[in-house]
């Protein structure tokens, strides 16, 4: 249910592109956890491009087409922090980069047991990483469970 | 003189036998028609057991065995056991370390070798596409492009690789000595000819790889598709287990569908399957468009928030209801064929591991996805536990219809 109105939505929208749009990829740091700004540099990192950023009731996403197929989503809570990212395609996309400081977290803890190369459901601290599918559809997100903005349904963030 | 008297004799009376058991007797009046050539041999043993010697150990992990040997070379040539048999993924690939003869690496028309960065949901896989000729049971792909995993002529993973989570270039790690991806897709890309989207690389040295484009000629595809017959398709034949498992269990991996006399489809039903392979499964009244049934998959994954999850540390995303649950499924394909209520049950996974800890078949093994995530319904190999499944390769036809499809 939209707390704002549809014309707003656009505006409020249009207004984070264009501030999106107005930073350079010169900022170097990026993502889960990192300041809006940071989509920006993923985005350059990734030879990616936004295809768009909507305000959903709590929070803002930004869809970002990567130019393999992938999808990756980030989403922003009011206080400007990216809480959550998401994705979906052929591909992954670069986990570092978006993943930032978190990603050494997810690789470094031991390996699942019955691993099957198929599937993610890691929790570590605040840190949450899901995956699944298979080859040419692969889909997964992570999200830091402290920031999530109060009344986001996890569901939603794919 | 003898010996060699005898080895004729013995020949001889091979021949006749095989004649006989073919059934081309023929009769004795003279005529010179000779009797049809035997069929090749189509077939295969697979295995679920306890995986490589040296993995970690695995469940419901379907394994078998291929030859691979130098392109046009008889005597380079290895036999590899536990490769795993996934109908998820597409192209054969090989473990160095478990690896004797070495494979040549393709080299793109610029002089580069090529190199992949296979992904999986969970990591990747790092080494070279090479080129092998592929024996397995009477069928043969020659010059099959393969990827060699681990090897050490490539050891520098590209970052844009490496940032695909966790690296899987052993066979501890892999939890195999190679697989043996035949889905219902021909090619393990699809678009890499117009499209880099991080799986293949040039690399002009070991240590400089970057990202390229790939003729589909020289990407890794479905083994199947180079056999020179049965090669629309395979079908995999497993008995029924008791729901508490077993150690092992055994079948038959079958190629080529209606080809033969041994994989005819009589009255199966054909699923066909969308663009990513998926079909549309619906549970506990959610419908779940990105669904799979995946022999590469070791358990039954979905979300159900009414079941109780183990609390075993490392188990806490698997299922442990109290009792047993039998819960109905439905499963429509993308050519609107539905199969409905298919019954599976999903049992207490820290029970099972009490019980029967040497049990490497779980039929009832299931485990969490996130709730809303994906939509998605992940049926594992307990899905071809009791059952022969055909998996048709795209653009390819059987008797009972045209792939991308499966049909059980």
């Amino acid at each position: 249910m939209p707390l704002i109105r549809s014309g707003e939505i656009r505006i409020a929208a249009l207004s984070g592109a264009l501030l999106i749009a107005s930073l350079g990829p010169r900022i170097a740091c990026a993502t889960l956890g990192e300041a809006e700004m940071s989509v920006q540099s993923d985005v350059a990192r990734l030879n990616a491009s936004i295809k768009s950023s909507q305000d959903r009731a709590g929070y803002r996403v930004h869809e970002i087409q990567l130019p393999g197929g992938t999808m990756l989503r980030e989403f922003v809570a009011p206080d400007g922090n990216v809480f959550a990212v998401a994705w979906n395609g052929p591909t992954k996309p670069d986990l570092r980069q978006v993943l930032g400081k978190h990603f050494d977290t997810y690789v470094s803890a031991p390996k699942q047991k019955f691993a099957d190369r198929r599937h993610v459901n890691f929790q570590q601290g605040d840190l949450v990483v899901q995956a699944g599918g298979h080859m040419r559809a692969l889909s997964g997100r992570a999200y830091l469970a402290s920031a999530i903005p109060a009344g986001v349904n996890l569901g939603d963030l794919h | 003189m003898a010996l060699l008297r005898a080895l004729r004799m013995g020949l001889g009376v091979a021949l006749c036998l095989s004649a006989i058991s073919c059934g081309g007797g023929g009769g004795g009046g003279g005529t010179t028609t000779p009797p049809p050539p035997p069929p090749t041999v189509n077939t295969t043993s697979v295995i679920v057991d306890q995986g490589p010697a040296t993995g970690n150990g695995s469940v419901n992990t379907l394994f078998t065995s291929v030859k691979v040997c130098v392109p046009g070379s008889t005597a380079s040539c290895q036999t590899i056991d536990h490769i795993q048999v996934d109908t998820g993924s597409y192209g054969l690939r090989l473990l160095a370390p478990v690896l004797t003869v070495t494979l040549p690496v393709e080299t793109l028309s610029n002089g580069n070798s090529l190199v992949e960065c296979t992904q999986f949901v969970d990591g990747y896989s790092w080494g070279p596409v090479a080129l092998a000729d592929l024996t397995i049971a009477g069928e043969t792909a020659k010059s099959l492009p393969v990827q060699v995993i681990g090897d050490s002529r490539f050891t520098t993973v590209p970052s844009t690789c490496s940032g695909t989570l966790t690296q899987e270039d052993t066979v501890a790690t892999f939890g195999a000595n190679g697989i043996l991806g035949v889905g219902p897709f021909q090619l393990d890309c699809g678009n890499c000819d117009t499209v880099a989207n991080g799986l293949y690389y040039a690399c002009a040295a070991a240590t400089n790889c970057v990202e390229t484009l790939v003729p589909t000629a020289m990407q890794v595809p479905n083994p199947v598709t180079l056999f020179a017959a049965d090669n629309n398709g395979i079908i995999i034949d497993l008995p029924t287990v008791a729901p508490t498992g077993a150690v092992t269990v055994s079948g038959q991996l079958i190629f080529g569908i209606d080809t033969q006399s041994n994989n005819q489809s009589g009255t199966q039903t054909v699923l066909a399957v969308d663009g990513n392979a998926e079909l549309l499964m619906t549970f506990n009244g959610q419908t779940l468009a990105n669904s799979f049934i995946d022999s590469g998959s070791n358990g039954i994954y979905f979300a159900d928030s009414r079941i109780a999850t183990c609390t075993t540390t490392g188990l806490t995303t698997f299922y442990c209801p109290g009792n047993p649950l039998s819960l109905g499924l439905s499963i429509q394909g993308a050519n609107g064929v539905m199969v409905n209520n298919l019954v599976f049950t999903v049992g207490n996974l820290e029970t099972m591991l009490n019980a029967n800890p040497t049990f490497n078949v779980l039929p009832e093994l299931a485990g969490t996805l996130p709730a809303g995530n994906a939509g998605s319904f992940d049926y594992g190999l307990a899905f071809f536990y009791g059952k022969r499944v055909a998996v048709a390769v795209e653009g390819n036809k059987t008797a009972v219809g045209t792939g991308p499809y499966i049909a059980f």
